[in-house]
């Protein structure tokens, strides 16, 4: 290691500079607009719709927030209805009362495809990677080629196959149509990971006595945490940010998730746009997280067959 | 019995067979199967408000589809949608790139924050921008306002020349993302060599990123360049929830025709004639994509 020569300091400065200005950009492009919208979920319906509108919420409250909380325990009767007027800024949307419980089924829905994704997707990338089988490249192009067909065209054949087994409106059905999406880019994805580790470590296993199982839980799962923690962090995003299929195979509040009721709002012309913008904060909050938390496996794991081409 | 099956096939085909059958079982019951059937249905001529009479018509839907004027406005208004965002996606995110390639202070938190739209759910996506874009107590228009670009306040998402451009600009801001992570761990492969090789030389940082840089992308861009257009050409969410295809036919794209066909209209085989003609145009483009562009970028 040679250590590279100080350069002069002008063109210094100007790195310097240059970096700073186009950092500042980047922030101001990515940032900026979930800023906005944190900034008027936390405003009450006068303030946001102020003109010009306040950029920092004049007097932070989460009253949204509350609402959207304490929502399943107000009961309109016909005395308190009109205490929710929108003109004064307490009206909640009829559907209110939906979304904690949309909430946890986007959380049940997310955690249930991230699991059952990983399971399925390894043993079949440990097969198509590692063993030599008649059919293996017809596999793999069948599986990868189910997704070139778009999501809007299989809506309504899947409508028909899911209500024949009597699982419309369930959350079992979501979870089942979610498979259908992440399990082919998974694959995909541990496939380029697995093909990526020592061929010879897997002779080595199989020399010792272990057969595929055993390959598959000495050798390939402990060496491709990162790909696998991606997979997981991909399936729930993939699964919680959904919204076509959601939309025609759930009916109700039973199995209806977040994308949905929150869409629901927004059609709603009478909805006011701060309640809409801190369901929409919540929404963000889980998904954003997870994937700052997992930053680190997501950009090794996700990326790992674009270097191959 | 069990014997001969065990001799014709050895023991790494049982075992594959026994590990692929699972996916291949999900895979038949919620893809293959759909996907099949959907085609039965184009070419049968069902309208679910005549429930009964669903008579085989070959590939008339495929004509009717055709023939239709609101499919070919469809058509035009996709394609330009899909071109601005693959394009200007794709070139935000080599300059994205380029940024968190360097190595400078607060690089990690940058790069932290940039999965941010990523991770972002289409439904919020939507909503953000469709708020920024507000007529009334919208960001947009306070902040250009300010900077003196507008004399007063636009409807933005009721202008028919900008509705596509702006949608269009949603979905880059959720995807560029991806794209930039992906170029940059192809940037990232390059060997430290190469850049040195080109600085004996004395070539510039230009020259450096012409010479060097580019053609090392060239595997990253490819692949950008077909997810992109895959997922571009698809798009839904943003369409709903944004303007429906409004205003007027502005922003009329196939995937929201495809919608209003099957329902709203309720006709399901011309909509599945829709979405076959939709699927294979995505197919043979992406193929396109990788033959053509492969060879030469």
């Amino acid at each position: 290691m040679q250590a590279t020569p100080r350069r002069p300091i002008a063109p210094r400065v100007l790195r310097g500079a240059l970096l700073f200005c186009f950092s500042a950009l980047f922030v101001l492009y990515v940032a900026g607009p979930v800023a906005w919208l944190v900034s008027s979920s936390l405003q009450s319906e006068a303030q946001i719709t102020a003109v010009p509108p306040n950029w920092l919420p004049p007097l932070a409250s989460l009253a949204n927030f509350e609402a959207i909380f304490t929502a399943a325990d107000r009961q309109v009767t016909y005395e308190n209805r009109r205490q929710g007027d929108a003109a004064t800024g307490g009206f909640l949307p009829s559907g209110a009362a939906n979304l904690l419980p949309s909430l946890w089924n986007s959380l049940t829905v997310g955690i249930w495809v991230a699991v059952l994704n990983l399971l399925l997707s390894v043993t079949a990338a440990y097969a198509i990677a590692v063993i030599d089988f008649r059919g293996r490249r017809a596999t793999l192009y069948t599986v990868l080629a189910t997704r070139v067909v778009p999501d809007i065209a299989l809506v309504v054949p899947l409508f028909l196959v899911i209500r024949n087994l009597g699982l419309i409106n369930s959350l079992g059905a979501l979870v089942v149509t979610y498979l259908a999406i992440t399990v082919p880019f998974t694959i995909f994805i541990l496939i380029s990971y697995f093909e990526g580790i020592p061929r010879d470590l897997y002779r080595a296993a199989r020399i010792d006595g272990c057969g595929h199982w055993g390959a598959l839980r000495h050798v390939y799962l402990p060496l491709s945490l990162p790909a696998l923690v991606a997979a997981l962090t991909f399936a729930f995003l993939t699964s919680w940010n959904e919204f076509v299929f959601a939309l025609v195979l759930t009916q109700n509040v039973q199995a209806q998730t977040l994308p949905i009721v929150i869409s629901g709002f927004i059609m709603d012309f009478t909805t006011s746009f701060s309640f809409v913008n801190a369901a929409g904060v919540i929404a963000i909050i889980p998904p954003v997280l997870m994937a700052v938390v997992f930053q680190r496996y997501i950009v090794s794991g996700l990326t790992a067959g674009a270097v191959k081409g | 019995m069990l014997a001969a099956l065990n001799r014709r096939f050895g023991y790494d085909e049982r075992s594959a067979a026994l590990l692929v059958f699972p996916v291949v079982a999900v895979l038949l019951v919620v893809a293959a199967f759909p996907i099949l059937y959907s085609f039965w249905v184009s070419l049968h001529d069902i309208v679910l408000t005549r429930p009964l009479r669903r008579p085989f018509v070959g590939f008339d839907n495929y004509l009717r589809v055709f023939d239709d004027e609101r499919f070919w406005v469809a058509v035009a208004r996709t394609t330009v949608y899909t071109v601005v965002t693959v394009a200007v996606t794709t070139l935000l995110a080599v300059l994205v790139a380029l940024l968190l390639n360097e190595n400078f202070p607060g690089n990690r938190l940058l790069q932290a924050l940039l999965l941010v739209p990523w991770a972002t759910p289409s439904v919020v996506n939507g909503l953000m921008w469709k708020w920024i874009y507000d007529p009334t107590y919208g960001l947009l228009n306070a902040v250009l306002l300010k900077l003196g670009l507008i004399e007063r306040y636009r409807v933005w998402l009721g202008d028919p020349d900008l509705t596509l451009l702006l949608i269009a600009n949603a979905a880059i801001w959720k995807q560029m993302p991806l794209a930039a992570l992906l170029i940059i761990v192809t940037m990232k492969a390059i060997p430290d060599d190469l850049y040195r090789a080109a600085k004996v030389d004395g070539a510039g940082v230009v020259q450096r990123f012409v010479h060097v840089t580019s053609p090392a992308l060239r595997p990253g861009l490819m692949l950008v360049l077909v997810y992109e257009t895959m997922i571009s050409i698809r798009h839904f969410d943003l369409f709903l929830i944004m303007t429906q295809g409004g205003p007027g036919d502005a922003s009329f794209t196939l995937s929201w025709l495809i919608y209003v066909e099957t329902f709203r209209s309720l006709r399901f085989g011309t909509g599945a004639a829709m979405s076959y003609i939709l699927a294979t145009t995505t197919f043979v483009l992406s193929w396109a994509v990788i033959r053509f562009l492969g060879k030469r970028l």
